[in-house]
């Protein structure tokens, strides 16, 4: 049984598994630059490239929690930028809904955090990921298919 | 209340406002949805026998996906021309509205005859808003409690609500009552039979995806008639949680599922709530 709270004894140890979900036309392209750049952001990061953050559907979160993500990413065009003109709109409706409704269900709604990262933005991805990845280590880990079984 | 909505059916019928109208009928000591097309049958007409009876019967969904429309849907298709009245309470003309509003049927062709419900029956529902906008019969009941489970879920802590629903979500037999029952649950091909989401002919079924994804995807449509819960044979409490949600919805985008059938439903609008449908 694995719980939300801070372990400390696991801290230290605990890598975190991060999927981050990354829009084709900016935050993708952002996290290109920051590896052309040798920008250092830790390595937790397990990105699965989408063309739009509209695409992200909420039951594509709560999957990759599923099966063992501790966290979940999803990067998207700044809003106003998006390549489809309003895909983004709807990524932050759906992103507010479910993080509700796993602070509900008892997962703390950090784990799923929805940020913008322009095609420029290479030192903000890292930003993000680094940031990202220590609040997941804060947090423990997840595993919410042996939580609920 | 019921000789006065009878009384109003017959003038309807008689005075050619409505060809047919939809209502449940008791015959044989059971209760089903019928249409009525001849006022000599409008003595088996009842409100509702129990409370928790009317709204799935009005938009019944059987096994076989494909054939998810609802009554008045199919009604409408048959008759084009015909007027329909529908004897609808609260939560019956919030699902109608809805169902409008997502082109699942045609408010045109439908009257509506509102009638509320009691205090007791609004109780037993926790409904917090027992009577429809267009109210004909009977008496608004305004002064239902705020709801306890909301409260008593609310005032957990992460771990205490995670202990909470591995208990409920465990009883869970996959049983698709919940998704079968709902008035705003109408694809025809639904994600919760789909591999990709969830595997078909397992159980039980992958706690707390299965919920999530079913939670997630009537957040914005549900209209809290609480049908859910009570087709649940475990006994999940799916409508606190549904009633969280809709009160999320409301903070968050000002938006009730159910009310105004004009007012496009926010996950499906741009974050100044113009529509993202061509």
């Amino acid at each position: 049984m694995t719980t939300t709270e801070e372990k400390p004894e696991t801290k230290a140890s605990f890598e975190p598994k991060i999927v981050g979900f990354l829009c084709n036309w900016c935050s993708y392209a952002g996290a290109d630059l920051a590896g052309v750049s040798r920008i250092q952001y830790p390595p937790n990061l397990r990105i699965i490239r989408v063309m739009c953050s509209g695409r992200v559907e909420p039951e594509m979160v709560v999957k990759a929690l599923y099966y063992g993500a501790d966290g979940v990413l999803v990067l998207g065009c700044h809003i106003g930028d998006c390549h489809y003109q309003k895909g983004n709109h709807r990524t932050k409706k759906r992103i507010a809904v479910i993080q509700r409704l796993l602070g509900y269900l008892g997962i703390d709604p950090r784990r799923v955090r929805l940020d913008w990262v322009s095609a420029a933005e290479g030192g903000r991805f890292a930003q993000i990921v680094t940031e990202f990845t220590e609040e997941m280590r804060k947090l423990g880990p997840l595993s919410l298919k042996e939580a609920f079984s | 209340m019921i000789e006065e909505v009878r009384g109003l059916a017959k003038k309807w019928l008689e005075s050619g406002k409505v060809e047919a109208i939809l209502a449940l009928r008791k015959k044989d000591g059971h209760v089903a949805p019928y249409l009525f097309t001849e006022t000599g049958e409008l003595d088996g007409l009842v409100i509702s026998s129990n409370a928790s009876e009317i709204i799935s019967r009005y938009f019944p969904s059987s096994r076989s996906q494909r054939y998810k429309k609802n009554v008045l849907y199919l009604l409408e298709q048959k008759y084009p021309n015909a007027k329909i009245g529908v004897v609808a309470r609260g939560c019956d003309e919030r699902a109608l509205i809805e169902l409008a509003k997502r082109d699942q049927l045609d408010l045109e062709k439908i009257e509506i005859m509102g009638v509320a419900c009691t205090k007791e029956d609004a109780l037993e529902c926790r409904c917090p808003k027992p009577y429809p906008t267009k109210l004909d019969v009977g008496e608004r009941v305004e002064d239902v409690p705020g709801d306890t489970a909301v409260e008593a879920l609310l005032e957990k802590s992460l771990l205490e609500k995670l202990a909470f629903w591995k208990h409920e979500l465990s009883k869970c037999i996959k049983c698709y009552g919940c998704r079968n029952v709902c008035p705003s649950c109408f694809c025809e091909d639904c994600e919760l039979e789909q591999d990709l989401w969830v595997k078909t002919g397992q159980l039980p079924p992958e706690i707390p995806m299965f919920h999530i994804i079913r939670w997630y995807h009537i957040a914005d449509r549900c209209i809290e008639c609480g049908e859910c819960e009570k087709a649940c044979p475990v006994d999940i409490p799916l409508l606190t949680i549904f009633k969280l949600l809709r009160r999320d919805i409301k903070e968050m985008f000002d938006y009730e599922a159910g009310l105004d059938v004009k007012q496009e439903a926010p996950l499906l609008t741009t974050l100044d709530e113009t529509p993202l449908k061509e």
